[in-house]
């Protein structure tokens, strides 16, 4: 935070994050009133042996009615501070955890909405920490870091009065002796703070080394060359080792700098008191109340340098949260909503151009991934898209389904602008199946569930039936209840594929985008993919990217993208009779499927 | 065949079963981790020892400069300089001594733990990779990873505090003797009030932790639905999901949010009480204290000096808590380090492989070899493979061709029968290439000694040289994270280019070109086939025009070679195998 600029725009964005969760700063004056009441518990015991000593003890005049009176008193007031303290503990601890919810399903909510290009695989790591780790290292400060600005706080605050209300030039002395601890402990907890980053770089690569060692492990054990291996691993545990103690040592100077400059503002305080003497209005229960009252100082200090690093995390983690929600939403949605009419649907698109361009972070790729393509597929028809890989096949049919909008250009479905469609009625239209379909962790049903929440066993039934799945289904363990796994991991990439359809069919949609899967399937899978596909696409607009050109040959018509545009369309024997690249890529393929006989 | 069945991980609850085991479980783990490094312990709770004399000290100091310098200056009005100057030496000193004493403490404390974490985690690695293919097929990665490191770090997270609160015993044995020394019936309300406080702070943790560890859960199921919600982003959005989605991860928020309110209450109670309940006990000392000094028993020094000590123990008797809430979690990382110490190592097989009779590069006799759960895989597998042949092994999936490579490469070790190859050894590639994050040179040596030639040689073969070409640093480019990605292909090509390096007269490729496109992967075998004269070459292939290349076809089913001959000959005589290729022509055929 070099930046003169640097205050403000924190404060700003703290001025945000309360805009974003207003509970987060909901009566915060209470709060702090509370927490000030309550930090008077720590300051009765010295007032307490200072009035003892003054007035109670003093020699041939010991007043014990007094003392008993004093303490009754003293006794009560740190009752009622207890409960001050703990409703101003409570208040902003509740208050924080229903602000940080408020924020959370924000986030939650505008994350789903983005753009899918802002969603690729490098970014997704980002934003689930956005909704996790970052929003936690909000709730670590409000659980700690908010809870010492507040309280002791308000403690140093209320003893520092206290000193000055018994004598100002004491309470001098003290704040002048006791100020370069602040230095100090900066400057401690700032190498600290560089120990344990260096510590934690070291843990990582640690584990990377082991985990290396270990997944690496038939590879090494099939070349009986683990030593090297082993050897760096070994480095490894023992520079993280070395980092971590080299953390504590610095620690350890931290830790009693505080109990250091505490014995050294007592002795001045008492050698100042002692040459002030009576004749500056002191007495020797205010020199007593004054030694508590140092400790009590000095205290806070500690946690104070510690909590400072604390809130500048937290600060940063609210930044990066807010910048997730100043990223404007992926496709708008209509103001004035055109409904899509009841027939089959048709598409066309008029000079469509698009380019990815990142809006989370920046990046160079900008490049043009589709260059004015103009397309008209009418209702029904059966469209193969095929091309090289990055030449843009699975762009376009992200943008037939509206998961962005073009550049320049419009695309219409049965005769409708996308943009003016509500994305209810969209959806209900159009279903893309994706190339690696993800499954929840749930059971078969559960996923097919999640397209139409609303169909019945029957549904899923008749969808199986259309599909020709029902003997693969009753083969699964549980049947249609078989769960799933993670991503769907307990089931072969092949049946993964197989729910997808089904999860289509169930909406009944208009248009179906297919991205085919690339990754191999055994051949009884293949059968029942191609079967399925095969049903799924009777009657329906369909538009296949094809990896495999057994499906281009299938199409009613074949569609070449070559960098973002459009080079050959017609019909797969029209194509093949024209000397172009797609009958070469078409002979290539063959041939590599052959026998070779 | 030897079972490495897995126990069931430890969890919270299994940790927590009864008291007794609990205690004598944490009592076992503290002497077997301090024994490790004992002479630093030893330092650190002597560092600890003088920072709880100190502290006792520092009220005796206390009451010095009260009874002999404030006191006399305030109600005599003389300024005694000697008493002035060796109180503040006094004063100082036990300040910094004390300082000292933590400084020790610390530090020596934090090497005892990450000298003994390093010690172990050393351990456990040793033990690991001693361990063969089969225990290893049985964990997860990142079980083992676990193990070398959150593991080893909680078993001795336990060694931190361990000398802190050897001094808060010794501070309260030692205080609690000052202070009865000081006036017996004050000195008995201290020492009965210590017990009560220490329990009311052990109670707390225990309890507050509990509600932590709950919210903690929370915390792991929401992050494992977001992380599922925001992979799924693209179905969510086809069915035009979001709101629904939203509103489910709300729910999970939700329930984290109300464990950790709960949390909050009871940290609020107790955080209120635990700031009450020495101040009050405070108060009731000065009360009995003013009795005791109108008695003539105690000085105004006393009283303030036993107030200040009092004080100054509720801090430590504070943090002792954490101590006790370290413990199960320290319990739990030893024991699951203990499993894995505790485990014998099983056999090498690689120490099992025979010498071949002249002439063949494998001999397989009666092979027999069944997964863990008992399911066979190899069915007295028989098969013999001349030197200097290229030879495909093919069968549909499941039919235990990768099993039987394993078993040639020595990595498995068959129930019965033998393997015998080849004087020299094998060289296998794996149906996925590993790269290491090393650099590319030494991805293809493996770090062992390999001449230029060599290597070069090896790469042109496995057909790497083309990209290599466009890599700025060539055989120098870091892989990995930090480093270069490649693609699946290239990264077959390496690992290809690696066995080829290691220069073993046999060659075993588990159906590592499948990856490639297929002109490149009829390059790669053409390549080979220029080798082969002294080289023999197992490939697992289900591209037909692969298949063709080879010599010979070993045709696997159901765990055993059905026939064996050329694939003109296969195809003539075996109904199965025509069946087979033409499920891997499909695509072809669907056309």
């Amino acid at each position: 935070m070099n930046e003169p600029t640097g205050r403000f725009i924190t404060a700003r964005t703290i001025n945000r994050g309360f805009g974003v969760a207003p509970a987060l700063a909901k009566g915060i004056g209470v709060t702090s009133v509370l927490a000030l009441i309550g930090s008077l518990a720590r300051v009765v015991v010295p007032i307490l042996m200072q009035q003892t000593i003054d007035k109670g003890l003093q020699p041939g005049n010991i007043r014990l009615g007094f003392i008993v009176q004093m303490s009754a008193i003293a006794a009560v007031s740190v009752v009622v501070a207890a409960f001050a303290l703990r409703q101003a503990v409570l208040r902003l601890g509740i208050g924080a955890e229903e602000g940080l919810y408020t924020m959370r399903v924000k986030l939650f909510d505008h994350i789903h909405r983005l753009s899918l290009a802002d969603h690729n695989e490098e970014r997704r790591g980002a934003l689930v920490s956005r909704v996790t780790s970052d929003i936690e290292t909000l709730t670590m400060f409000f659980s700690w870091g908010a809870l010492v600005w507040l309280l002791d706080g308000s403690l140093m605050f209320v003893v520092a009065c206290v000193m000055l209300a018994y004598d100002w030039i004491l309470a001098l002395v003290a704040f002048a002796v006791s100020a370069p601890l602040f230095l100090v402990l900066r400057n401690l907890q700032k190498r600290l703070v560089a120990a344990y980053d260096l510590a934690r770089e070291h843990n990582a690569e640690l584990l990377g080394s082991v985990s290396e060692l270990v997944s690496g492990t038939e590879t090494l054990r099939a070349y009986q060359a683990h030593q090297p291996m082993v050897d760096r691993s070994k480095r490894a545990v023992r520079k993280r080792a070395d980092s971590q103690i080299r953390a504590g040592v610095i620690g350890a100077f931290l830790f009693p700098s505080g109990e250091v400059f505490a014995v050294f503002t007592i002795v001045a305080i008492i050698i100042v008191g002692v040459f002030r003497g009576v004749d500056g209005g002191l007495t020797a229960g205010s020199m007593v109340g004054f030694v508590f009252l140092t400790y009590r100082f000095l205290e806070p200090i500690a946690e104070f340098t510690e909590v400072v690093d604390q809130t500048q995390t937290a600060v940063a983690g609210l930044r990066r949260v807010l910048s997730v929600l100043d990223t404007p939403t992926g496709p708008q949605a209509p103001v004035n909503p055109i409904e899509l009419p009841n027939v089959p649907l048709s598409i066309e698109l008029r000079e469509v151009s698009f380019s990815y361009s990142s809006r989370l972070d920046s990046q160079d790729d900008d490049l043009p991934v589709l260059r004015n393509i103009s397309l008209s597929i009418p209702a029904q028809q059966h469209i193969a898209l095929v091309g090289a890989s990055g030449s843009g096949k699975t762009t376009l049919a992200r943008l037939i389904a509206r998961f962005a909008d073009p550049n320049l250009g419009s695309i219409c479905l049965g005769g409708v602008n996308l943009k003016r469609i509500d994305n209810d009625d969209l959806r209900r239209r159009l279903v893309v199946v994706p190339q690696e379909p993800f499954l929840f962790a749930a059971s078969v049903a559960e996923n097919l569930l999640f397209a139409s929440p609303k169909s019945t066993r029957e549904d899923l039934n008749r969808v199986i039936d259309q599909l020709e799945l029902t003997d693969w289904i009753e083969s699964l363990p549980k049947g249609i209840d078989t769960y799933v796994g993670q991503r769907g991991s307990s089931i072969s990439a092949g049946e993964r594929q197989l729910v997808a359809l089904a999860r289509a069919a169930l909406t009944n949609p208009d248009v179906l985008i297919l991205d085919e899967a690339t990754s191999a399937v055994d051949a009884i899978a293949e059968v029942r993919l191609a079967k399925a596909l095969q049903a799924l696409s009777q009657g329906r607009t369909t538009i296949s990217i094809a990896h495999r050109l057994s499906t281009a040959a299938r199409a009613d018509r074949v569609i070449m993208l070559e960098h973002g545009s459009v080079t050959e369309d017609g019909s797969h024997e029209q194509l093949l009779q024209d000397d172009c690249e797609y009958a070469k890529i078409y002979a290539q393929w063959l041939s590599a499927t052959s026998t070779g006989d | 065949m030897v079972s490495f069945v897995d126990e069931k991980p430890v969890t919270e609850d299994s940790v927590k079963s009864d008291a007794k085991g609990r205690l004598r479980e944490a009592s076992q783990l503290l002497r077997q981790v301090v024994r490790f490094h004992p002479r630093l312990f030893v330092i650190a709770v002597s560092g600890a020892t003088l920072f709880a004399v100190c502290t006792v000290a520092s009220s005796i100091g206390l009451r010095w400069m009260i009874d002999r310098v404030i006191l006399v200056r305030f109600e005599r009005g003389e300024v005694d300089l000697f008493a002035l100057i060796v109180g503040s030496i006094i004063v100082i000193g036990i300040g910094l001594l004390r300082a000292l004493g933590v400084v020790i403490r610390r530090s020596f404390a934090g090497k005892t733990e990450w000298r003994t974490c390093e010690t172990i985690t050393e351990k456990v690695v040793d033990h690991v990779v001693a361990q063969p293919i089969e225990w290893h097929r049985q964990k997860m990665t990142g079980d083992i990873v676990a193990r070398c490191g959150v593991d080893a770090d909680a078993s001795v997270a336990i060694l931190a505090p361990l000398p802190f609160s050897t001094s808060v015993l010794v501070m309260m044995v030692v205080s609690a003797g000052w202070m009865l020394y000081v006036d017996i019936p004050l000195g008995l309300v201290a020492v009965v009030v210590f017990p009560i406080l220490l329990t009311l702070n052990i109670g707390y943790q225990r309890r507050i932790d509990r509600y932590y560890n709950l919210a903690q859960q929370e915390l792991g199921d929401l992050s494992e639905a977001v992380h599922e919600s925001f992979d799924g982003v693209m179905v969510v959005k086809s069915f035009g999901a979001e709101n629904r989605e939203t509103e489910r991860l709300a729910k999970i928020t939700a329930r984290l949010k109300d464990a950790r309110i709960d949390a909050i209450g009871v940290r609020s109670i107790f955080e209120a009480m635990l700031d009450a309940i020495p101040t009050l006990i405070n108060i009731i000392l000065i009360t009995l204290g003013a009795y005791r000094v109108k008695a003539g028993e105690m000085t105004v020094g006393d009283l303030s000096s036993f107030i200040y000590l009092f004080t100054l123990l509720v801090f430590p008797l504070r943090i002792i808590g954490y101590l006790f809430s370290e413990i199960p979690h320290s319990v739990a990382g030893w024991r699951r380090i203990r499993e894995v110490l505790d485990e014998d190592v099983f056999e090498d097989p690689a120490t099992k492989i025979l010498n071949a009779p002249m002439g063949f590069g494998i001999d397989l006799n009666g092979i027999n070899f069944s997964h863990v759960n008992g399911a066979p895989i190899l069915k007295n597998l028989t098969m013999r493979v001349a030197s200097g042949k290229t030879v495909a092994l093919v069968g549909a999936t499941g039919c235990g061709k990768t099993t039987l490579l394993h078993a040639v490469a020595g990595l498995i070790l068959p129930d019965s029968g033998s393997v015998a190859v080849q004087d020299g050894g094998v060289a296998l590639v794996f149906q996925e290439a590993f790269l290491f994050a090393e650099s590319l040179r030494y991805n293809i040596t493996l770090d062992s000694d390999i001449s230029e030639e060599q290597i070069s040689l090896a790469i042109s073969i496995a057909d790497c040289h083309e990209f290599l070409k466009n890599l700025e640093q060539g055989l120098d480019t870091v892989m990995g994270e930090r480093g270069v990605s490649l693609s699946g292909g290239q990264r077959q090509r390496v690992a290809l280019a690696r066995a080829i390096a290691q220069n073993r007269p046999i060659l075993l490729l588990d159906d590592t070109t499948s990856a490639l496109d297929p002109k490149t992967e009829a390059r790669i075998i053409a390549n080979l086939r220029r080798i082969s004269n002294d080289h023999t070459v197992l490939v697992v292939a289900s591209r037909p025009s692969t298949i063709a290349l080879a010599d010979e076809v070993l045709f696997m089913a159901e765990g055993h070679i059905v026939e064996q001959g050329t694939h003109e000959q296969l195809l003539q005589s075996s109904e199965q195998y025509r069946a087979l290729i033409t499920a891997f022509e499909h695509d072809r055929k669907a056309s």
